[in-house]
Parts: C-alpha cells; sequence; structure tokens
C-alpha cells in the first residue's frame, strides 16, 4: 500500500511540477574523459539548468577536428530539501580526426533572446598505441595475412578479427585500398570465443584472398569498422527516488556510442615470378592445380558420339583457369560444351574446378589416340613451373548400323542439305574478344572533333558565303537602279545643252527627244511616236496641258521628217525649252 | 637568292619533322609493348602501357577497349566497365566493344533496372553516334543548306525549293541532336562503381546509417560531392552518399 502510495506520489510530481519548475539559467560543458586516441569516441553532454526546454538547442564551438554525432536529449527535475533544480542534457559523441591538445567549447544556447555560455574543457588526442599486454578495452579489430612475402597472383589470406566484450551493431567495413590489390571475400564471417591476455572476447572473424597483381614492397593500410558500441551503463543515482527508478531494466538500456576501430598497417612484399624455367604457354595460373580426364565410352560406332571430360582444379587465382582446347582430328567432329567454372572459397583461400567438355563423332570406324591437353602454372610452394596434362585415351570405333546419320554428319559436300537436321547455335563458352592491336588505333584518337575555332569556321563558312552572294546581289541591283536614276537627273540638261547649241535638222531633233524620254524615264525604245510620247509623259504624272502641248510640237516634227524636211535645219524655238523645264518639274 | 631561302625552310622543317616522327615511333612501341605484355598474361604491365598513351593524347576508344579487357582479365570488374564505358562514347558501333562490355555486365553483382527516358527514346540514333560523327554530318548538310540558298539566288525553281525543304529538316534535326549529344556529354554525370563493395549511407559521414550496399561495375548518377563524398542516384531512384574514392567519373 506504501508503495503504492509512494509511486503515485512521484507521477504526481512529474505531472505537476515542470509548471513551476524554473530557476537561474546556467550551462555547463563536460567531457567523459580528457584524453583520448584517434580511435576512441568522447562523449560530450552540454547541461542546461534552470529550464526544461528541449527547443533551445546548444550550439557548440570550435569542433572542426571531430566528427560531431548527436545521440540524446533528456529532460531532468530533481527536489533535494524541497529545492526544484530542473534542465535539460544533451549529450554528444565527438570522434577525434586528428591528434593533438583541443580546446573543446563553449557551448552556447539562447534562450528568450538572451545567449548563455558554457565553460570550456581541454581533450588531448593521442595516437592509438597499444602494447601487447596492455589492456586492448573492451573492443579492437587485429588483421593479419597469411605470408609477409609471395609472388605476383599469389592468394595470400588476409584475416580480420573483431575482438568484442561488448553489444555491437551497424558493422561496415572498409578494406584498404591500393591499386595492384584485389580482395575476395573468402565465406560467411564466422562468430566464436577467444581468449585475449586472460580475458575472454566474442570474435568475429572474416577472411579474404588477396591477390596483388604487380611485383613491390606494399603496405596495407589498416582496415576500418564503424560500428555502434553498447556499453552497460554506469549509473550512480544521486537520491533514493532516482535510484528507485533507475533499478528499473527499462531505464538501464544504453544508446549507441558511434566508434570506429582500426587494424594495424601490415607489410606484404610482393616478387616477381622467376623467368627460368617460364614455359613458353604459360597460362598465368599461380597455386597449385591438377588436372584429370576421361572418355566415355571408350568403344563407339561410327556416328555416335563419345564424351571427352577434363577436369582443372586447384587452389590460387582460379579465375585465370584456361579454356583448354583439344586440336582438330582427322576424321573425328568434335562439338565443344560450355565450360563451367566453380568457385569454392574456404578458409583456406579460392579453390575451384573448371569441366570441359567435348563431344567426339567419329565419321569411320578405326583406333584413334586423343591427344593429350596440357596446362602450365607457377607452384609458390616449390618456387618452379609446372606442367600438368591429360591421361592419354584411345576411341575404339566400330562400323555404324546406321549410315543416314552418318552421312549427314559429313555435311553437304556428301550428303546435301536433304534430311539435316537443323540445330539452335549453342553457345559453348563465354569469355572475352581480343585487344585491338592495330597501329590505325593510335592515330584515332587525333581524328574524332576538329578544334573550336576550326569548328566554328567550317560551320560559319557557307553562312558567310551565301551572306556575301545575296549582298553582292543587291548592291549590283542598287548600282544599277542609282546610274539610272543618274542618267534620268541628267537627261534634261544633255537634251537643253544641245538644243540650244543649235544646228540641229528635225530629224536630229526627233532623235534627240527620243534620247530624252529614254533616259528621263529609263527606257529603251528604239523610236517613239508623237502619241506613244504622250502616253509616257502622262503616265508619269506630267499634266494633260504639257503632254498635249509636247504631243503636237512632236507631231509637227514628225511630220517635217516624213514630208521631207527632215535634214533642213529646224532652228530653236525657246517653247520646247520651256516645254521641257515645265516637264521635269511635273513628271515623278 | 631564292633558292636559298629555299635551303634554309627545309633545313629548319627537318628537324622537326624528324624530330615528329620519332616520337610517333615511340608511342607505337609502347603501343606494341603494352599489345605484346597482354599477350603474355602480363596484363598489369599492358595496362600501364596503355594509360602512358591515354595521358599522352593518344587515348582513342581503342586504348580504352584494351584496358577494359587487361582490366578484365585481372577480375577488376568495375575499372573493366568504366574503360568499356570510356571506349563506347568514342567507339559506340564496335561490335567487340558491345560484346566484351555485354559480359562484363552478365558478371556483376548488382541487378540494374533498364531505363530509358523519352528524349532516348525518341533520339534513338544517339547512342550510335559520337559527338564528331554528328559534327561532320551537320557540317555537310549545313554546307549544302547554304550552297542551295546560294543557287536559289540566281537560279529560282520549283525543285530547288523542295529540295530547300527536305535539307532544311534534316538540317534541324541533325543540329539538334549535335546540341543534344554535346549537352549530355558534357554534363555525363555517370560514374562507376569501382571497388568490389561499398556503402551507400544516408549522409557524408563514416557514422551515418548505411542504406544500402553497391558492388563493383555497377553504374551510378553522380548529382553533388562534399568533403571527399559523392551524392549518387541508382537506377531505380534510390540515393546515397559513397565515398570519392569508391566511384570513378565515366566522362573523359
Amino acid at each position: 500500500m506504501r508503495k503504492t502510495f509512494q509511486t503515485i506520489a512521484t507521477i504526481l510530481l512529474f505531472i505537476l511540477l515542470p509548471g513551476v519548475a524554473s530557476g537561474d539559467i546556467s550551462v555547463s560543458l563536460k567531457l567523459d574523459r580528457s584524453e583520448a586516441t584517434l580511435v576512441d569516441s568522447v562523449r560530450l553532454t552540454v547541461g542546461v539548468y534552470g529550464t526544461r526546454n528541449s527547443a533551445a538547442k546548444p550550439i557548440l564551438n570550435a569542433l572542426d577536428d571531430f566528427t560531431v554525432t548527436p545521440s540524446t536529449t533528456s529532460s531532468r527535475l530533481q527536489i533535494v530539501n524541497g529545492q526544484v533544480d530542473s534542465g535539460v542534457d544533451y549529450t554528444y559523441f565527438l570522434q577525434p580526426k586528428k591528434t593533438g591538445t583541443f580546446q573543446i567549447g563553449p557551448a552556447e544556447v539562447t534562450i528568450e533572446g538572451k545567449t548563455y555560455r558554457s565553460n570550456r574543457e581541454i581533450l588531448t588526442v593521442v595516437e592509438s598505441t597499444q602494447s601487447a599486454d596492455s589492456d586492448p578495452g573492451p573492443l579492437f579489430l587485429d588483421a593479419s595475412i597469411s605470408s609477409a612475402k609471395s609472388y605476383v597472383e599469389e592468394q595470400v589470406v588476409y584475416t580480420l578479427k573483431l575482438y568484442r566484450r561488448a553489444r555491437v551493431s551497424d558493422i561496415s567495413l572498409n578494406l584498404p585500398g591500393a591499386e595492384y590489390l584485389s580482395f575476395k571475400q573468402l565465406g560467411k564471417p564466422v562468430e566464436y570465443q577467444s581468449v585475449h591476455n586472460g580475458r575472454t572476447y566474442q570474435v568475429l572473424e572474416v577472411r579474404y584472398g588477396l591477390i596483388v597483381s604487380k611485383e613491390g614492397d606494399y603496405s596495407i593500410e589498416p582496415s576500418r569498422m564503424n560500428l555502434k558500441l553498447f556499453l552497460p551503463k554506469s549509473h550512480s543515482p544521486r537520491s533514493p527516488l532516482e535510484e528507485r527508478f533507475f533499478k528499473d531494466p527499462f531505464f538501464s538500456i544504453t544508446t549507441g556510442r558511434p566508434m570506429t576501430v582500426a587494424s594495424q598497417p601490415l607489410k606484404l612484399k610482393v616478387i616477381p615470378l622467376p623467368t627460368e624455367g617460364k614455359p613458353s604457354d604459360f597460362s598465368g595460373l599461380v597455386g597449385s592445380f591438377q588436372i584429370e580426364s576421361r572418355l566415355e565410352p571408350a568403344t563407339v560406332k561410327a556416328g555416335e558420339s563419345a564424351t571427352l571430360t577434363v577436369f582443372l582444379k586447384g587452389r590460387g587465382n582460379v579465375n585465370r583457369m584456361p579454356d583448354l582446347k583439344v586440336p582438330e582430328l582427322d576424321r573425328i567432329k568434335l562439338y565443344a560444351d560450355q565450360p563451367t567454372l566453380t568457385i569454392e572459397p574456404d578458409a583456406r583461400g579460392l579453390a575451384g574446378t573448371k569441366t570441359m567438355k567435348w563431344a567426339l563423332v567419329p565419321e569411320e570406324e578405326g583406333l584413334y589416340e586423343i591427344p593429350q591437353l596440357q596446362v602450365s602454372f607457377f607452384e609458390p610452394k616449390h618456387r618452379q613451373y609446372k606442367e600438368i596434362e591429360t591421361l592419354p585415351h584411345s576411341l575404339t570405333v566400330v562400323p555404324g548400323e546406321d549410315k543416314a546419320i552418318q552421312l549427314s554428319l559429313v555435311g553437304p559436300a556428301n550428303g546435301g542439305s536433304t534430311g539435316v537436321v537443323k540445330q539452335e547455335i549453342k553457345e559453348i563458352a563465354r569469355d572475352i574478344l581480343p585487344i585491338h592491336t592495330s597501329v590505325r588505333d593510335l592515330e584515332a584518337a587525333h581524328s574524332a572533333l576538329p578544334g573550336r575555332f576550326t569548328s566554328f569556321l567550317i560551320v560559319l563558312t557557307p553562312l558567310f558565303l551565301y551572306a556575301a552572294a545575296f549582298l553582292g546581289i543587291r548592291l549590283r541591283r542598287k548600282s544599277v537602279a542609282t546610274s539610272a536614276a543618274t542618267k534620268a537627273k541628267r537627261a534634261s540638261k544633255a537634251f537643253l545643252k544641245q538644243y540650244r547649241s543649235g544646228g540641229l535638222s528635225w530629224s536630229e531633233l526627233a532623235e534627240l527627244i527620243r534620247h530624252y524620254l529614254n533616259d528621263r524615264f529609263g527606257l529603251s525604245l528604239g523610236s517613239v511616236t508623237a502619241e506613244e510620247a504622250a502616253v509616257i509623259l502622262a503616265s508619269n504624272g506630267v499634266s494633260s496641258d504639257a503632254t498635249e502641248r509636247f504631243r503636237t510640237i512632236f507631231q509637227q516634227l514628225e511630220d517635217a521628217v516624213f514630208t521631207g524636211k527632215g535634214q533642213e535645219p529646224c532652228g530653236t524655238e525657246e517653247e520646247l525649252s520651256e516645254l521641257i523645264r515645265q516637264i521635269e518639274k511635273e513628271a515623278r | 637568292m631564292r633558292r636559298l631561302i629555299c635551303l634554309i625552310l627545309v633545313a629548319l622543317c627537318f628537324p622537326l619533322a624528324v624530330g615528329m616522327a620519332a616520337e610517333h615511333e615511340h608511342w607505337e612501341e609502347v603501343y606494341f609493348q603494352a599489345n605484346q605484355a597482354y599477350k603474355e598474361g602480363r596484363f598489369q604491365e599492358a595496362i600501364d602501357g596503355y594509360r602512358q598513351l591515354i595521358q599522352s593524347g593518344h587515348g582513342s576508344g581503342h586504348i580504352y577497349y584494351n584496358v577494359g579487357n587487361g582490366y578484365i582479365r585481372l577480375n577488376q570488374l568495375g575499372k573493366a566497365i568504366l574503360n568499356y564505358e570510356r571506349a563506347r562514347l568514342l567507339l559506340p558501333r564496335d561490335a567487340d566493344l558491345d560484346f566484351n562490355l555485354r559480359y562484363a555486365r552478365d558478371h556483376i553483382r548488382d541487378k540494374v533496372p533498364e531505363v530509358r527516358n523519352t528524349m532516348s527514346i525518341i533520339f534513338f540514333w544517339l547512342r550510335s553516334l559520337t559527338l564528331g560523327d554528328l559534327f561532320w554530318a551537320f557540317a555537310v548538310l549545313n554546307a549544302l543548306f547554304w550552297g542551295i540558298l546560294c543557287l536559289r539566288i540566281f537560279y529560282r525553281s520549283e525543285w530547288t525549293y523542295y529540295l530547300i525543304l527536305t535539307i532544311l529538316t534534316v538540317w534541324l534535326i541533325t543540329g539538334l541532336s549535335l546540341g543534344l549529344k554535346w549537352y549530355r556529354l558534357a554534363l555525363d554525370d555517370r560514374a562507376v562503381i569501382v571497388p568490389e563493395e561499398v556503402n551507400v549511407l544516408a549522409g557524408p559521414d563514416v557514422n551515418d546509417t548505411v542504406l544500402f550496399k553497391l558492388h563493383e561495375g555497377t553504374l551510378v548518377h553522380c548529382e553533388r560531392s562534399e568533403d571527399g563524398w559523392v551524392l549518387v542516384r541508382f537506377q531505380d531512384g534510390k540515393r546515397g552518399w559513397v565515398q570519392a574514392d569508391g566511384i570513378e567519373n565515366i566522362r573523359i
């Protein structure tokens, strides 16, 4: 009963007090340690006292050298001797990016327009130095390689072990990246228990096959594992009430602390394969390999098929296992099946088997020797090249019963296309096509696109040519029109000058008038009558009076010419001069 | 005097021509050695030789193709696909390249959905043409178009009218294709995952949540980069941050 009463009273306090609980506001900054290594994470707590308003987030200063991960925000309410103390705690995790001594803070909180600053803390970050005897803590990553010295393309096993004494989650692994190194995971990670320096650890082990494609001294950088670490909360209750609450397992749930653990760097010396004893047809295989073969059945009828099966298996760079080829056999047709490669990684590295099959169809009876197939490889264990070959096989062929089938297999030369069963083309093997080796491939690099200036020139030149042609024509037309206008302008002057100079016959005057009309109105008439002249003047805006007078004068002129007075002098009359001047004024 | 000037010019040009020929021979030698190394199974040496050629400005599509072959032999699918894709920018109609790229893609671990946008469907021919092909086609049509316009200044007839309409249509389509191709190449944001496996995170920080994992050879689109991290988009719309050294851009 008493216990129930206490619980109800506590709940009531929590519900009712927040509104009244307020006091002087202050901010404090705390670190859970003053010294850390590069792989540690440091808990930073910013406590805001005097308010339970969690909306005012602190601003953290001078943390450029750390990766900051916000964690939890918790409100606090405490009553000690009737004094109400409330606040909000903001928790962050800092992961150092470099070594040195750093001043952390101050944290700033702005509440109701006023900014409050916290104290500062000093944090020293040092390199992770762990001696073999020292306690490596609840979590560490260990890396090892099966051999510190290897040949090019030889497989080395790279093992990573994560030792832990606490719960972890969200594990992600970053393997060291370097040119010429190739990692292949060997099976799934395994978990087991192990003892290290007298302490029991849960170990997560993952293995990789490491193949280096070029000789040299390699420094394998540390592998890094990012994870969340859950450590049991070490809480010291400050009051009996708090003790009551925090004894409950619900409140002892911890939030994960982000961590990065790094393994130690490793050295690997990679030496080239020896040139001495290297076979001319060396396949590039490095490791230990065997070859097996079988021919089934060993006796067949002509036209029936036997199967030659070759198994190339071993341990090493199994991806390089070549596709073997059976040379062409006289009077035997060969049908190769698609080779299959089965890779079985285990704790010792990559192992695999390549299975190659051929169907042999003999055309005639007889005893056939199947040639042996060879593969060369380098065995690092004995430091020498080895050649392995299949067993010798003989195929005995007895006369066939069905001649028709035999004929159809021989092909169109003997049997024609009649009766041949068409088959789907079956893909026997898969591989890439070879490299391009023509010297022209080098030149192709230069013939793609011209330079920017040349490109513009190529594109714009036709446009410019068109514009030039267009403008040229326009200018030419304009110059013709201008010369006609000039001619028209000068027509009256030329007429009057010649007319006033006197001495003109009637025919010459008629010719002069025709020239005047041609020049003045841009015409090219060979002859003109008085009626035509009147029409030309009227159509060019000359008044009817002037037109009529001109027609009359021109008619008299024509009469004089056609009555035989053409060669007689005509004299100069002021009326014609005045009439021309009037036409000049009125004509358009 | 004229003969003397000619002699001086020849004397000046001769060493230059000899020097150029010697340099060309040097690169040919590098090329032959790389080819030989490939044939003898020294694939890393072959790749190093081809890379030298690329760095010296001899990076034709064929050289990128050969580099891709070298990486396939070294079982490095990511780098192989990266170089095949680069080769495809320069050799879009090479049958060998198509075959080998398909082979490499068949071996990647991530299932990549086939996504083709509307523009790719309309301008389907862009995949098979290089920028150079389109430029030269446009240059020829451009010359034809303006040439026939010139002809029409002097000689106007019905057939030139219809010819000019036809050429104008093809000229516009080619010009549009050229512009689109240039735009695509200039803003090519495709990249290839190079390591065997990379974590794609929710933010540019190692402590962020791992959203999913991508494997070598998978094609992604880069959206932006930030402090050694790149925001990538996978074909099906998934997005996340990867470390910049985990991907390599296809753009040459």
